[in-house]
């Protein structure tokens, strides 16, 4: 703190220490002579009052008062040598004016240094905290920089004042700046993400909180903003998060691989001693004399495996169907609303605006959460993905919940979940396709996103349905039956 | 006339095994089955059998290990691969060491009877020569 004390309390270096108070004796005794011996009949002791002046950037509030006491007491011993034998009222004013001089000077003196001190021991706080924190005044320019200002950007405080602020620190706003500068002037704050480059060129990202400071009419008077730098912390945020998709790829990939290997197997060997045995049998009742025997033998052999072919897929049926258990009313524009802040991120990245049109008063679906908003969610995925090709003001995602009529097929009133987006969609003929397992238009797919949700909403015995949006890009409708439309038994049966 | 030409059957699912020992009984020829190649390798049939079919994953040895096993040991008989997970890596190593076939369950007839067709032929002329 010494350098900080230095630049507050004038103290100067050795040579300089006793010319203060040299000047400040020499005046007083000068001004004392003049006083006492000049024929001048005016009130020469006001000019103690600029000794005070001189002392006060000297001394502190005990050495000011012994000051300002000194210049009282040569007032009245001038006065009281000069006037000794003539005591007139002119002077005796005059004599009065200058001590009341002295003393307003002194007091103004006084409320200044503790003004200053308030000053210095705020400065002195900003200075402890590891944030980065100036203050810079309507024009944008910089009036104050603090230590952590010095450490996180490189530029120090001399370098740092008297420069515009967002120019030196290139500041990129997430908003237009008028939207900030309205937003502060009617609360006097704005938070936000701000990326700064430092002196040498590293970009910052940092989380700023702005307050705007007001003269005593209430004028804006400039701007304190406190920078908390989040670049590591956000570094090892997006890692983490690319690590996770990563990771789902893998595992999905993997898992999918595996399940393929075992299904081929568990119902290809079934099937191959099916189709063998169907051969054999052919052959035996082709032969000349064809062998009733080994016909039979084949025939019986060829149902058993073709039995033990359709177990393998009840099997797997059963292990898709195990947690049905959760299943409960729920209404859609909670899914929607909740499946919405598991895309943030990926809005986010795409640079994809949303739109919701939620009507929160439908009727509650009877379903499963995780497993409708994985159907939601895929159907969302495809379409953010989509739009990648699309100009950045164009992508937006969309997706509304309202009530479906009853329809002329006699199938009752339900509940729509509708996602659409604004990419190139797809070809007409390419429709019928989408839900097919393995079916992908994109780079990295695996093809299930879109036979999943089918999978799902239909097991809730809902209709997904893909039609080419109004506009452009596509439009997914996953209607739900209404959950008092569904009694639990026939909920179960619709299970793939 | 030569004798009836015997074939060797090795999968480790006794339904795939028994509906192709029956097919190949159905042809005319001989069948012998096992359920593992290590059983084959240490039965008399070795000597025996004109074609061996075999799966190629099995527990123990693999159907692609009895093949190398085969030929180090200098044993020429014409192998016939079926498998429930056809891997093109594994056709490529298995037609490089001589394969008559490479075949993904469920095969078609035909095309078995045309790999144990062309593999006894060119047993045939390997014994002749």
């Amino acid at each position: 703190m010494s350098g900080q004390h230095h630049i507050f309390s004038g103290t100067g270096p050795p040579t300089g220490r006793w010319l203060g108070p040299t000047l400040v004796i020499a005046s007083c005794g000068g001004i004392f002579l003049v006083d006492t011996l000049s024929p001048l009949d005016m009130a020469i002791a006001v000019l103690y009052a600029l000794v005070v002046l001189l002392s006060a950037r000297l001394l502190e509030r005990t050495g000011l008062l012994l000051v300002a006491g000194s210049c009282i007491s040569l007032t009245v011993l001038s006065f009281t040598i000069v006037h000794a034998n003539d005591y007139a009222l002119p002077s005796t004013m005059r004599g009065t004016v200058s001590i009341v001089a002295i003393m307003v000077t002194t007091l103004l003196c006084l409320r200044n240094q503790d003004a200053t001190r308030s000053l210095r021991e705020q400065a002195a706080l900003l200075d402890l905290s590891h944030d980065a924190i100036f203050v810079r005044d309507t024009s944008d320019t910089v009036t104050y920089w603090n230590r952590g200002a010095e450490a996180l950007y490189g530029w120090s405080r001399e370098e740092a004042v008297g420069q515009k602020a967002s120019a030196l620190l290139k500041t990129v706003f997430p908003l237009a700046r008028a939207d900030i500068a309205s937003t502060l002037i009617d609360t006097g704050q704005w938070e936000g993400e701000l990326a700064h480059t430092t002196r040498d060129g590293r970009k910052l990202t940092c989380i700023s909180r702005w307050s705007l400071q007001r003269d005593t009419r209430g004028r804006p008077m400039g701007t304190m903003e406190t920078n908390h730098d989040i670049t590591e912390r956000r570094r090892a945020e997006n890692q983490l998060h690319e690590m996770r998709a990563d990771l789902a790829h893998v595992t999905r990939a993997s898992t999918l691989a595996e399940l393929t290997t075992s299904i081929a197997h568990e119902v290809n060997q079934p099937l191959a001693a099916v189709v063998t045995n169907g051969e054999a049998c052919l052959r035996w009742l082709r032969r000349p004399v064809p062998d009733i025997r080994e016909t039979e033998l084949s025939v019986t052999r060829a149902i058993a495996n073709a039995r033990r072919a359709s177990d393998v897929v009840a099997r797997l049926r059963a292990v898709a169907r195990q947690d049905d258990s959760a299943r409960a009313p729920l209404g859609v524009a909670e899914l929607v609303a909740e499946s919405a802040m598991l895309l943030e991120r990926d809005l986010s990245c795409h640079r994809v605006g949303l739109d919701l049109k939620l009507n929160h008063q439908l009727a509650p679906v009877l379903g499963d959460p995780v497993q409708l908003q994985q159907a939601l969610i895929n159907l969302a995925l495809n379409a953010i993905q989509a739009m990648d090709g699309v100009p950045e003001q164009e992508r937006m995602l969309r997706i509304s919940t309202f009530l479906m009529a009853a329809d002329e097929a006699a199938a009752p009133a339900r509940v729509a979940i509708q996602v659409e987006d604004t990419g190139p969609g797809v070809a007409e003929e390419t429709l019928p396709l989408l839900f097919t397992p393995f079916f992908s238009t994109k780079k990295r797919g695996i093809g299930l996103g879109l036979s999943i949700s089918r999978s799902i909403v239909e097991a809730h015995a809902g209709r997904i349905n893909a039609a080419l949006g109004a506009g452009r890009g596509m439009c997914f409708t996953m209607a739900l039956p209404i959950a008092e439309d569904v009694p639990q038994a026939i909920a179960k049966e619709a299970l793939p | 006339m030569s004798p009836v030409p015997m074939i060797t059957i090795i999968d480790d699912d006794e339904s795939v095994r028994l509906a192709t020992e029956s097919l190949i009984r159905s042809l005319g020829f001989g069948a012998s089955c096992f359920a593992c190649a290590e059983d084959f390798l240490g039965s008399p049939e070795r000597c025996r059998t004109n074609c061996v079919i075999t799966d190629v994953q099995m527990p123990g040895m693999s159907g692609v290990e009895l093949q190398s096993r085969l030929r180090a040991e200098g044993d020429a008989v014409p192998l016939i691969f079926i498998t429930a997970f056809p891997e093109e890596r594994i056709r490529r190593q298995v037609d490089a060491a001589g394969a008559f076939g490479f075949l993904a369950k469920p095969f078609d007839s035909a095309a078995m009877i045309d790999c144990i067709g062309r593999a006894l032929q060119a047993g045939a002329a390997a014994r002749q020569g």
